[in-house]
């Protein structure tokens, strides 16, 4: 294969392009939810154990592999699998890596879309008028309320905010890898980091704001989230190891096909050890030490514990801060920023879902990057269609990320992690990763990554999927009961629900279609390789 | 905020912090891996 003339121009760059991708939405949004849901300290000591038990190695293993693929003269996921792996199906074990972030960004597109239309919003006041109704405003804004309502192009309609964003995502990728996704990075993600400072320095100054309610005041808030209940109790609770796990997985975006197509762009000596180790403490930064201070706190000091009580991540998000913001002092000023902290988030994270699937159809498929940003705003532009029109209750993109954005997220990272140690070798792959390290990996590692993350991984994964799939109320004998939640029902009996069966057969169809050009790459690059060792 | 709740905090928001900035530090100040 020939080399790629794409390169990271800083190490800065490459760890704030994979810091970028991991810090999105769920950090300012869902881990605070998470970690008050399930009382302080007994959730954080499962998702630190998470931490260092599965996030961090399986990061080292994603990008110890990106690297040597990329040494090999591959990028895409396929492309990296069919190297490492060196066999005719290696590189379908990198089909997620492939269809998942692609599949993702279908509707993740979209939701970054509600963030810059929220940010707009916020900034011409919208959010302050006397008795907006934001439960409505977001059922109309995103098209929760019903099918088609979001298909209009006013500034209260998320249209025009979904081509304004579609156009900066391709534009950024058609300026290439430094000059597009690290440009982006390098700015982008300072600036967020400086807005949430400044907005975590405005909740942790906001005392009591209602002298009516003397309860209801930071300190209190910070209790909320961070306060221990029954410690032992906590960590019996087969959901709180779930729920830490999970989230420790998700948003460190290991197994998601953006860190391994991003670390193909480094140079044989470029360390990956400690460059893996930072992006994942930029995230977890941004995560425990502004999102865990934010956005819990400032919720609870104006509605109190019984307004965040239930509130998904969409609920926190787009109904509840915006009236908490309503009542701050510049709240206008503030929830701007916000929005734009989480439009930055999402940005950045959406562009690290475009390279993997241009790089595959440059590499795989011989096309020029023109045509392959084409083929990619095609495939993806349907799906964002889908979503947006089949709004209602956010049916289809919730079914997609489901079955893609979390269970191929489960699968994928099994896969990297098992490559890595087994199918390498422990010992190679510790070389490999070894390789111009800027520091090197303790020897309890080598167990870990060989023993106890794939296991680990695979026990949430059955939990996961015994759970969210089957229903398990996570008892024993005759006690125990399996209720098929709605992901099961959406698709077969009764209430079958037609927009959720017709996701899941367009990504279905998706996951076909990818096979095939998969199977077609192989037979290029076997050509490729007949041709330079004839 | 109980004093279970302040070290909760403390040590979980401390902890991310000074991992943060050691690697930082690391890679902007630290020596290049020998070759």
């Amino acid at each position: 294969m020939p080399q790629s003339k794409e390169v990271w121009t800083s190490r800065l760059g490459v760890i704030l392009a994979v810091a970028g991708s991991a810090v999105g939405l769920g950090n300012f949004l869902r881990f605070p939810g998470l970690a008050a849901q399930y009382g302080g300290a007994s959730f954080m000591i499962a998702y630190f154990l998470s931490l260092l038990l599965l996030g961090i190695p399986i990061g080292w293993a994603e990008w110890t592999m990106g690297r040597q693929g990329g040494l090999a003269g591959y990028h895409s996921s396929p492309g990296i699998f069919h190297a490492t792996v060196r066999h005719p199906l290696g590189k379908y074990l990198g089909l997620l890596g492939f269809i998942i972030p692609v599949v993702v960004y279908m509707y993740y597109v979209y939701i970054e879309a509600w963030c810059l239309g929220y940010a707009l919003n916020a900034a011409t006041g919208t959010f302050s008028v006397a008795g907006v109704d934001y439960g409505q405003f977001f059922a109309t804004f995103t098209g929760a309320g019903a099918d088609g309502v979001a298909l209009h192009f006013g500034l209260h309609d998320v249209g025009l905010f979904v081509l304004i964003v579609y156009a900066c995502n391709f534009y950024f990728i058609f300026q290439g890898l430094s000059k597009g996704i690290e440009f982006v990075c390098k700015w982008g993600m300072p600036i967020l980091i400086l807005i949430a400072l400044i907005i975590l320095a405005r909740v942790l100054t906001l005392g009591t704001p209602d002298a009516a309610k003397p309860g209801q005041n930071v300190l209190n808030g910070l209790g909320f989230m961070w306060n221990p209940r029954d410690v032992a109790a906590g960590l019996k609770n087969p959901q709180l190891w779930l729920a830490a796990a999970g989230q420790i997985f998700f948003s460190l975006s290991v197994g998601f096909g953006a860190i391994i197509t991003y670390a193909s762009y480094l140079k044989k000596k470029d360390d990956v050890v400690l460059s893996s180790l930072t992006a994942a403490a930029c995230n977890e930064f941004c995560e425990v030490g502004l999102g865990g201070l934010i956005t819990v706190p400032a919720a609870f000091v104006f509605l109190g514990a019984a307004g965040i009580v239930g509130q998904g991540t969409f609920g926190l998000g787009f109904n509840v801060l915006p009236f908490v913001f309503s009542k701050m002092p510049f709240g206008d000023f503030f929830a701007t920023i916000f929005y734009l902290l989480l439009f930055l988030a999402a940005i950045t994270s959406s562009l690290s879902m475009l390279q993997p699937g241009i790089v595959f159809f440059e590499e795989g498929l011989g096309l020029g990057r023109k045509a392959a940003m084409g083929c990619l705003a095609l495939l993806t532009g349907l799906g964002t269609l889908m979503v947006w029109w089949f709004s209602k209750d956010l049916k289809a993109l919730d079914t997609i990320d489901f079955w893609i954005g979390t269970v191929g997220i489960f699968i994928q990272g099994m896969i990297l992690i098992i490559v890595y140690a087994w199918h390498i070798g422990i010992e190679e792959a510790w070389r490999e990763t070894h390789a111009g390290a800027a520091m090197r990996i303790p020897g309890f590692y080598q167990p870990v990554m060989r023993y106890i993350a794939p296991t680990f991984l695979l026990v949430v994964f059955v939990l996961f999927i015994a759970a969210n799939v089957f229903g398990w109320n996570f008892s024993f004998g005759a006690a125990a009961k399996f209720t098929p939640t709605n992901y099961v029902t959406d698709l077969v009996g009764p209430k079958a629900s037609a927009v959720a069966r017709g996701s899941f057969a367009f990504m279905t169809a998706v996951i076909l279609l990818i096979a095939w050009l998969i199977h077609r790459a192989g037979l290029n690059w076997a050509r490729q390789s007949k041709g330079n060792h004839p | 905020m109980t004093t279970g709740g302040w070290i909760t905090m403390i040590l979980s928001v401390g902890f991310v912090t000074v991992l943060f900035i050691y690697c930082v530090c690391r890679v902007l100040f630290g020596k290049p891996p020998d070759e």
